[in-house]
């Protein structure tokens, strides 16, 4: 019963963290767009607040530049499980214009963590973040988190 | 005892590690750890065509993004002695002064977030929104445009846009007044945390070398505009600068600048010219240096090419200079350490724009690198 119980929280309250490891910024303006009254991301239980302490959803933006490496590998350790990684616009996919001779970046950052979720776009609409995070967080939180216990 | 903050911190949106020097809750100096989105764009640009190097102009900041590709246009233009056509320059004013509305709502937003003024938050991202629209109408895209080229702009504006675009600026301002209200006089803001915290006098703007409104709130009275030739010849309008230099000042005045870029898009969409928007140019070999008011300031680019290929590209982003005035000058002896993040988030800073090296040592472990007043101050003695 505990687990179901815990399942229908978790399922109804995401606590996200925004991670930029190198991009042009423009996705994590799209992500503050979502908070704007318009997209209203709190209306479905999500709530931004960058502490990875207390995420449920890594939102991973960026090409991975060269402080990351270990960085984000530590990041990605702090936060509890269960846990779930989206990889928001193509810098984190392939990196993008970045990634080619002469840069410094390490892109995909699939190579680094383990990612559930991407989505591709330079940037992507606000719309199509929410509906990733939607896709893969709810289910996916509660049923690792089953799985854990 | 000092105070790490970042690089992923709940009070900041980008990447940067703030050191507050701290006795109690009280701030006594700062300093600002670069170099976590570092990517080398000026090194990839190199050996690239003008086509493939506005792509990535574009992809210098997201915020800004826009006059990125304006001022690399018009370096291009200026070295071949030429500029684009009129109805051009008319509407790459439109879309800047768009950019402008959008980047200096934002700012002002995450200032209030980071005062704890969450209403007046979502307010500000409720404004933007309509302005986002317009952008989207105007290039069809939200934040990467692609709408610059060398010689003009890609599209032409139709009649039923323009009219849609009036429609949004008429809302915006009798809609825009009330909130600058609730900022300027309202029972809890006005004055309580924003009054003479974070004060930079006109003397250490100059020392600093701050561009844009954080210059413009210390009574340094310069905006580029005043010099680019679309401007200068066409459109009336006037510098909006303060003389407090704390942070109140520096809000306002990005609140005011939002009414004369209304302003300005009105007089694009009345007084627009009949044309082309783009014409050919041919570029020869050439050095130029071409400078842009960005939202958060002056965007110097010097592009070296051969004709075909852009041999050197320096990029100059205005943030550098803010961000290093914050840590120097307005982090001094803060009340508190929130007023010391609220105070950060009024200087506007974008990131990724600012990044400009990382240094590696010999194992290819990244040094720390304190921004551009520390070389200053080694050359002052």
């Amino acid at each position: 019963m505990l687990d179901g119980l815990k399942d229908i929280i978790r399922k109804s309250s995401i606590h996200v963290c925004l991670v930029n490891t190198g991009g042009c910024n423009g996705c994590d303006i799209e992500v503050v767009a979502l908070l704007s009254p318009r997209y209203d991301l709190e209306q479905y239980g999500i709530y931004v607040h960058n502490n990875p302490r207390e995420a449920d959803v890594l939102l991973i933006t960026g090409a991975m530049a060269e402080q990351w490496k270990d960085k984000l590998q530590k990041i990605y350790a702090k936060t509890p499980e269960p846990k779930v990684v989206v990889a928001i616009g193509n810098c984190p996919l392939t990196g993008d214009v970045f990634n080619q001779e002469g840069s410094s970046v390490h892109a995909p950052v699939s190579d680094w963590i383990p990612v559930d979720a991407e989505v591709s776009g330079c940037p992507p609409r606000p719309s199509e973040i929410l509906a990733a995070i939607l896709a893969v967080g709810p289910d996916a939180i509660a049923a690792r988190g089953r799985q854990k216990l | 005892m000092i105070l790490p903050i970042g690089p992923v911190h709940p009070g900041l949106k980008e990447p940067l590690r703030l050191k507050l020097k701290t006795r109690g809750e009280k701030v006594l100096s700062a300093e600002i750890d670069y170099g976590y989105i570092h990517r080398g764009i000026e090194r990839i640009m190199q050996g690239k065509t003008w086509q493939k190097g506005i792509f990535l102009s574009e992809r210098v900041c997201g915020i800004c993004s826009y006059i990125h590709t304006q001022t690399f246009a018009e370096t291009f233009e200026r070295i071949a002695g030429e500029y684009a056509p009129l109805r051009a320059q008319y509407l790459r004013v439109l879309t800047n002064e768009l950019d402008r509305i959008q980047s200096h709502l934002l700012a002002n937003s995450t200032y209030f977030k980071a005062m704890e003024h969450e209403t007046l938050f979502m307010y500000m991202l409720a404004l933007r929104e309509p302005v986002m629209d317009a952008i989207e109408l105007l290039t069809g895209n939200r934040v990467n445009m692609g709408w610059n080229v060398v010689g003009g702009v890609k599209m032409d504006i139709k009649q039923t846009h323009m009219d849609q675009i009036m429609q949004i600026m008429n809302k915006l301002e009798s809609e825009y007044g009330r909130y600058v209200e609730i900022y300027e006089d309202g029972p809890l803001v006005g004055g309580l945390r924003s009054k003479d915290v974070g004060v930079m006098t006109k003397e250490e703007a100059i020392m600093a070398r701050a561009v844009g409104p954080i210059g413009r709130a210390s009574g340094l009275e310069h905006d580029v505009r005043e010099q680019h030739h679309t401007y200068k010849d066409n459109f009336d309008w006037n510098v909006v600068w303060r003389k407090e230099g704390d942070n109140f000042a520096r809000t306002m005045n990005r609140f005011d600048e939002v009414w004369e870029s209304i302003s300005l898009i009105k007089q694009v969409i009345n007084n627009i010219p009949e044309g082309d928007v783009r014409k050919k140019i041919d570029i020869p070999a050439g050095v130029a240096e071409w400078r842009n008011e960005a939202p958060r300031g002056e965007v110097t680019y010097s592009i070296e090419t051969n004709g075909n290929l852009i041999k050197n590209i320096s990029i100059r982003t205005p943030s550098i200079m803010n961000i290093d005035a914050c840590a120097k000058y307005m982090l001094n002896d803060v009340a508190t350490v929130a007023d010391a993040v609220a105070t950060y988030a009024t200087s506007d800073p974008c990131i990724a724009c600012a990044e400009r090296v990382t240094i590696l040592d010999e194992s290819g472990r990244v040094r720390d690198f304190h921004g551009v007043h520390n070389i200053n101050s080694k050359l002052k003695g």
